[in-house]
């Protein structure tokens, strides 16, 4: 009956959503979490879920997790079939030359981000622009144009797989991974009775500006919120007091835009249960949905929780499942 | 897909870095089971095959292609578990960054200080080998050391796609391309007695074929290779170098050879006679193995015929099955005529 952590994840991460299109990511997730209460997508695009029964005397709590990825947007074709691309998100450029994608046409079809060869090159150690690349389709003009339209979105797309450990690693990993969280929490409290009406949002473009949760949190009108998202998990070359360590648990995070009473509560919760958490301090905002989810209408309380994730914002961001499942294991526990 | 794409892309699967061929070499040793009149290997591990033709030959032929792809060489574990590579063969780094790559049939990715961790200068600059590692998940050294050693070699990790209608896209398509047209070569038979070598070691310096060449002592030479494509936005004329769709190319000269005059317009003619596309380079670019073989012994007479290739060196190789399949026939037709020259 329990959902398996790498089947989730492998399903979540084959779907497509770069912001703004998250059309098939939305309803693989619809069609899952429809199983736990009813379910619809809004005007933007977000998955909106409430779970089990609802009871006007109880307040609502709002889990959320963007289910938006980066990537690109097609702005242009040539007439020798090589497109061109504007970012979506915060994209990495020191990874973009010679990479496959995949671009999102009338079909699916395979594209690979061209590499001037090193003897045309003025400076090789200049990494490449997004406004400079072109991706090679492979076909002409005529045939690209059949396929592929402006303003279709282009992804560096790898596969989930496995690494050692309990580590796996995939393209979109954020926030896919927040969103196998949420997911599982969903399903961990499908036969609970808790002291909150539960409502999960599943929001879009939230790598454009966090413009998903901003309308989704409207329309649920939560008293409290738990934003699900990735941190700085610790690779080398980085400083560990600026990340959390993969595999240590979900990170609580404290901040002056964050609801400290709910911090708390989660770093207790913790400790009574045995779930392993780690601390995440901001000293601001949070760079997540919470931004927006916690001056939503008259203001919701709000608390960030985040998987950490290596290699951020690259087609080969790496989590570890536990903290997955632990993450959703603490938010369960808050709940009830 | 032909009969010999598939044999690239079966080719292509196979992990072989220079120096470590080992499993591409018996793939080849395994397809060749009865094809030739010998196959030897030698203390390189260069595999050497000997195929009787229809007719003895006054002149020793040799046609080599190399088994080897560039990779990476393992040089040192973190004590965090992370592991240090560096590049086998011509890497460019733009191409390394943010990959996956696989080292003893376990997936490393490589990765370094996430985007939001360095500076607006930093974001501008290709990653260097030095400030990037390989994570294989392994949460400490003593954890790494238990699945990697020093010295292990990595290659990169990528499906062998189609790109449009006739485009193949993977990894080491450098030069599995040629040692397969060898394969379809030595399977159909050839007129006369020929030497066909499959070479290692290419990428590090043509060592592999200066061996070969040595034993052989060949009169004349044919490499099978790919050559660097240009024909992408923005580079206009010459930049482009050599273009897919055009045929096989047969160059003048690169950076290590200037090759036989005679035998350049012999592949031309060849070309031109049986109706078989076929251009040159138009940059004095790059390398291969004949520049180790036409300066072997006394000196041999040689040519090279390449499929032309996008991003060489990557995990997305490009080729058109068309120049492969050109590469294919004019390396048959010009063999059949290297005898009367």
């Amino acid at each position: 009956m329990s959902l398996d952590t790498y089947e989730l994840l492998s399903a979540l991460v084959d779907t497509s959503g770069v912001s703004g299109a998250e059309y098939s990511a939305a309803e693989y997730a619809k069609e899952i979490l429809s199983k736990y209460g009813e379910t619809r997508i809004d005007i933007l695009g977000n998955v909106i879920c409430k779970v089990g029964r609802f009871d006007e005397s109880k307040p609502t709590l709002l889990i959320d997790a963007h289910i938006d990825e980066i990537g690109m947007i097609v702005t242009y074709i040539t007439d020798d079939g090589f497109l061109k691309v504007s970012n979506i998100g915060g994209i990495d450029n020191r990874v973009l030359t010679g990479q496959t994608v995949k671009i999102y046409g009338r079909k699916i079809v395979d594209g690979v981000i061209a590499s001037t060869p090193p003897h045309l090159k003025k400076d090789s150690s200049a990494a490449a622009d997004i406004s400079d690349i072109y991706i090679d389709t492979g076909m002409t003009g005529d045939e690209a144009k059949e396929i592929i339209s402006l303003g279709d979105r282009v992804c560096i797309f790898n596969c989930l797989e496995r690494l050692e450990g309990g580590l796996v690693t995939s393209h979109a990993l954020d926030n896919r991974a927040g969103c196998a969280t949420v997911i599982l929490a969903a399903d961990m409290l499908r036969n609970e009775d808790t002291k909150y009406n539960v409502c999960v949002l599943l929001s879009v473009q939230e790598e454009v500006g966090e413009r998903g949760a901003k309308t989704g949190a409207f329309t649920v009108d939560c008293d409290k919120a738990i934003v699900v998202d990735v941190s700085f998990g610790l690779t080398h070359g980085e400083d560990a007091a600026d990340c959390g360590v993969c595999g240590s648990g979900g990170m609580i995070g404290i901040a002056p835009s964050l609801c400290r009473e709910m911090s708390d509560e989660l770093i207790n919760t913790a400790k009574d249960k045995g779930i392993p958490y780690q601390i995440e301090v901001m000293n601001g905002k949070t760079g997540t949905n919470a931004d927006a989810i916690g001056i939503s209408k008259g203001g919701a309380k709000t608390v960030t929780l985040s998987v950490p994730l290596k290699h951020m914002h690259t087609p080969v961001e790496v989590v570890d499942m536990r903290d997955i499942e632990n993450t959703a294991r603490l938010i369960c526990e808050y709940i009830k | 897909m032909t009969d010999m794409i598939n044999e690239i892309r079966a080719l292509c699967a196979i992990d072989g870095v220079s120096g470590r061929e080992d499993k591409v070499r018996e793939y080849i040793i395994n397809r060749l089971n009865g094809k030739a009149e010998s196959i030897t290997t030698d203390n390189l591990g260069n595999v050497i095959a000997f195929v009787k033709g229809k007719k003895p030959a006054d002149k020793k032929v040799m046609i080599s292609a190399h088994m080897d792809e560039v990779g990476f060489i393992v040089t040192h574990i973190n004590g965090d578990g992370t592991i240090k590579i560096a590049p086998v063969g011509g890497v460019d780094e733009q191409v390394v960054f943010g990959r996956r790559i696989r080292i003893n049939d376990k997936i490393a990715v490589i990765g370094g200080k996430a985007v939001h961790n360095i500076s607006s200068d930093e974001r501008k600059k290709t990653v260097k080998f030095e400030n990037m590692t390989a994570d294989i998940g392994a949460a400490s050294k003593e954890e790494a050391e238990k699945v990697v050693s020093l010295g292990d070699v990595g290659t990169f990790c990528c499906d062998f796609i189609s790109l449009g209608k006739d485009k193949i896209c993977s990894k080491a398509i450098d030069d599995r391309a040629g040692c397969a047209i060898m394969l379809r070569m030595i399977d159909e038979g050839v007129e006369y007695d020929t030497y066909f070598a499959f070479v290692v070691q290419e990428e590090i310096g043509l060592r592999g074929s200066t061996c070969t060449a040595f034993t052989i002592a060949p009169d004349v030479s044919i490499v099978l290779e790919t050559t660097t494509a240009a024909d992408i936005p923005p580079s206009q004329g010459d930049e482009r170098v050599c273009e897919l769709g055009k045929g096989a190319v047969v160059s003048f000269m690169d950076r290590h050879t200037i090759y036989d005059r005679q035998l350049y317009d012999l592949a031309f003619e060849t070309a031109k006679e049986n109706g078989i596309p076929c251009q040159t380079k138009t940059k004095v670019a790059g390398g291969n193995d004949a520049g180790a073989i036409h300066i072997s012994r006394s000196g041999v007479k040689t040519c090279a015929v390449s499929v032309p290739c996008r991003y060489l060196h990557s995990a997305s190789c490009v080729a058109d099955v068309s120049d492969i399949e050109n590469t294919y026939r004019l390396t048959k037709k010009l063999l059949d005529r290297i005898y009367t020259i």
